[in-house]
């Protein structure tokens, strides 16, 4: 075989891309070996019928074609087998398939709706064939492929003669793995448990300000169970996992119940008293406490990421002032709202933006200063 | 009585129309097609097909056999016309280009026929600008 026109092409590829293709070539697909061997036995059905030479892309799409054609000879025949109520494809379901194919050539008695299958054109076409071909074996000996690998499973917990460490898993169940099989596996995997250690901890500080015992348990159970976990990674690495710890408070293993003396948050009064007529604040009721408070810790969290952890624990734990939300219908209602009620706050949610009375006053005088020599001032507020 | 008769005969047809399937069948086992069974016994498992039967697995190769054979004789046909065209210009040649070559013209002129549309690469380029212009690359 050798390439005619088609090697010129090569001309215009620089030596990169042909070593690029070069480098592409080496990786061999799944099909590799059976697109090759088709290739060797369609190269010889040419040689057969005189052919002397084949450009290599030519013998390639037919061999192609030839795939595709056994494909489809096998769809075909397997879904008139199926039509039929059978899972095994029989001689007749092989003959339809084949009429189905060769209807775009056409052949003959294919207009009779009624024949026989056995006395198909398709099949009397085939004989002929068969009879005037000579025969041309293939030129090598071919494996049974694809070679179906021998797979050797973990044995299983009774395999082994173990018993399951847990009563609820059973004993056919492979085995776990060695512990020191893991633990090296466990540094390179350190930051996904670091992320996971620091939501842990946020989640229990969140929690430990609610009153609600259930839940505490059942985070208690979670933190030991993270604790577990926290202590295979300290098993092995104790040193790293202690500087981690001392470095960043969010990497140190999580509070146990009790540990630590938590103050419960303190209501103003004044809170209680309020109408709720342009704003309601959380803060009344225990029960309001728990439903907003969630949303609020995570987000608070991150706003206040940049201060100093050490800030915000005491923020958080030792006498925190009181918070007050604020939800207006408009912004005008708001406007009017904070000026009243200006002594009486002591600290205001930023992202409905109101702001502290300082920065009122001199939003109030830049704009005084910007619209000074403007005729007509706006007369919106600088909401 | 004509009905009977007519019925008989189909029925005799069908006797030897099966007679006939069954020594083909039979002779296949001594012909060896050229694509070797465990190729087409791969391709038929992928595409569901499920059968032990040997002979149907050597009925497929045949079939695909005689299939890739009908387009190479049109293709060969195809470069044999061209090349008697070529030839009816110049005597010369015809010493030449005795060697039949399958090409991608051919071969996509021949699978037309079948229903397969197959369209080659005339040329590649390296770069977007290669066959452009040819003033400005002489430049």
């Amino acid at each position: 075989m050798s390439d005619g026109d088609g090697r010129d092409s090569l001309k215009f590829l620089g030596e990169r891309e042909n070593q690029q293709w070069k480098r592409k070539k080496k990786k061999l697909g799944a099909d590799e070996f059976a697109q090759a061997i088709a290739r060797i036995a369609v190269a010889q059905v040419c040689e057969g019928l005189g052919f002397q030479s084949f450009h290599q892309s030519a013998l390639d799409s037919l061999a192609d074609v030839g795939v595709r054609y056994i494909r489809e000879i096998g769809k075909t025949a397997c879904s008139y087998a199926n039509l039929a109520n059978r899972s095994q494809c029989n001689v007749f379901d092989v003959i339809q398939g084949l009429e189905d194919l060769g209807s775009i050539q056409g052949f003959s008695g294919a207009s009779d709706v009624s024949h026989s299958l056995s006395g198909s054109g398709v099949v009397k076409d085939l004989i002929r064939y068969v009879g005037q071909a000579e025969e041309i074996p293939f030129a090598y000996l071919t494996p049974v492929f694809p070679v179906v690998k021998q797979r050797t499973l973990d044995p299983s917990f009774a395999q082994a003669g173990e018993s399951p460490p847990d009563e609820h898993i059973p004993s056919w169940l492979p085995k776990f793995p060695e512990p020191e099989s893991y633990a090296t596996l466990s540094l390179r995997n350190e930051k996904d448990l670091e992320t996971e250690v620091v939501n842990k901890t946020q989640l229990v500080e969140e929690q430990h300000r609610k009153v609600e015992r259930p839940l505490l348990n059942f985070q208690q159970k979670l933190i030991c169970n993270g604790s577990e976990a926290g202590v295979v990674v300290e098993q092995g690495d104790a040193a790293k996992a202690q500087r981690a710890a001392e470095s960043n408070p969010f990497l140190a293993p999580p509070l146990q119940y009790g540990e630590k003396e938590v103050a419960l948050p303190v209501l103003p009064p004044k809170l209680l008293d309020d109408p709720a007529d342009y704003h309601n604040s959380c803060v009344v009721t225990d029960t309001n406490l728990l439903t907003l408070e969630p949303s609020l810790r995570p987000r608070e969290t991150e706003r206040s990421a940049p201060c100093e952890p050490e800030d915000r624990r005491n923020i958080l734990l030792n006498g925190r002032p009181s918070l007050q939300f604020k939800f207006g219908n408009g912004k005008k209602s708001l406007r009017m709202v904070t000026s009243p009620r200006n002594e009486s706050i002591e600290k205001v949610s930023l992202w409905f933006g109101d702001d502290h009375d300082g920065k009122d006053k001199t939003n109030r005088k830049a704009e005084k200063i910007l619209w000074e020599n403007t005729e007509y001032p706006p007369e919106v507020s600088h909401l | 009585m004509n009905g009977q008769t007519s019925h008989q005969q189909s029925k005799d047809g069908r006797h030897d129309d099966d007679a006939a399937l069954t020594e083909f069948l039979a002779s296949l086992m001594d012909y060896t097609p050229t694509i070797p069974d465990e190729l087409v016994e791969h391709y038929l498992a992928k595409s569901g097909f499920q059968c032990p039967d040997i002979r149907l697995t050597r009925l497929v190769a045949v079939a695909t056999q005689k299939f890739i054979a009908d387009v190479a004789t049109d293709a060969l046909q195809q470069c044999k016309a061209r090349q008697s065209a070529v030839v009816k210009d110049k005597r010369d040649k015809q010493q030449k280009d005795k060697r039949l070559i399958l090409t991608m013209d051919d071969l996509s002129k021949a699978l037309r026929e079948y229903g397969v549309n197959v369209k080659h690469q005339e040329y590649f380029a390296d770069c977007p600008s290669a066959g452009l212009d040819s003033a400005s690359r002489e430049e």
